[in-house]
């Protein structure tokens, strides 16, 4: 794995800061939460946030937070969750994710039709990209 | 509710719990875990040959995510 401290010790720029990012997102979600899912209207808008997401994300101008040198010995304990996560996730899937054996995404498809869960769900997902960008 | 279904439902929310638990040990002063985003930060920095591998896999996987809960 190769080093590239240049890229970690960029000083912050102000606008980059998550207390400015994050009330960016707040209308982003909001009009995310009117689109329903299935429509061409969410998948351009999507494709647009996620893509724009994408960009600033491989784009070597935008300052990156500190990264780790190396991981901790307590990394494997990650593979619990993961581990609990995958096994149920294979055995719905592999039953065909029927009412009696769901997918997460089956459980999950009732909870994102209301608007407040959706445009919930927007703002965690572009929150938690702006987090993986400044990585 | 059906057996399987509540087995189900119940492991979804386990495996939610664990990442809560694993990440407030993370977090705690000391720790030997490293944090959600620790992991990712040093996944993201793997390079194969310049092309930035984890980076890329990182991110697209993040937006593919939000594509298929979002928009599918």
């Amino acid at each position: 794995m190769e080093q590239r401290p240049e890229l970690t010790v960029e000083p912050v720029r102000p606008w980059a800061r998550a207390q400015v990012m994050l009330p960016v997102f707040v209308p982003f979600s909001l009009i995310g939460g009117l689109l329903p899912s299935f429509s061409l209207a969410a998948n351009l808008y999507v494709l647009a946030l996620g893509g724009g997401m994408m960009l600033a994300g491989m784009s070597s101008r935008l300052p990156r937070r500190a990264a780790p040198s190396g991981l901790l010995p307590g990394v494997a304990w990650w593979l619990v969750p993961v581990a609990v996560f995958v096994v149920v996730e294979v055995i719905t899937f592999a039953m065909g994710s029927t009412h009696d054996y769901p997918t997460l995404s089956l459980l999950a498809d009732p909870l994102l039709d209301g608007y407040l869960v959706r445009s919930l769900a927007y703002f965690g997902w572009l929150a938690g990209f702006w987090g993986l960008v400044r990585r | 509710m059906s057996l399987t279904r509540f087995l189900a439902i119940a492991g979804f929310v386990l495996a939610g719990v664990a990442v809560l638990a694993v990440e407030w040990a993370a977090r705690r002063p000391g720790s030997r875990v490293p944090s959600i985003g620790d992991v990712a930060a040093l996944v993201m920095r793997y390079d194969v040959g310049g092309l930035p591998v984890g980076r890329l896999a990182i991110l697209g996987f993040w937006f593919w995510l939000g594509w298929h809960f979002l928009a599918r």
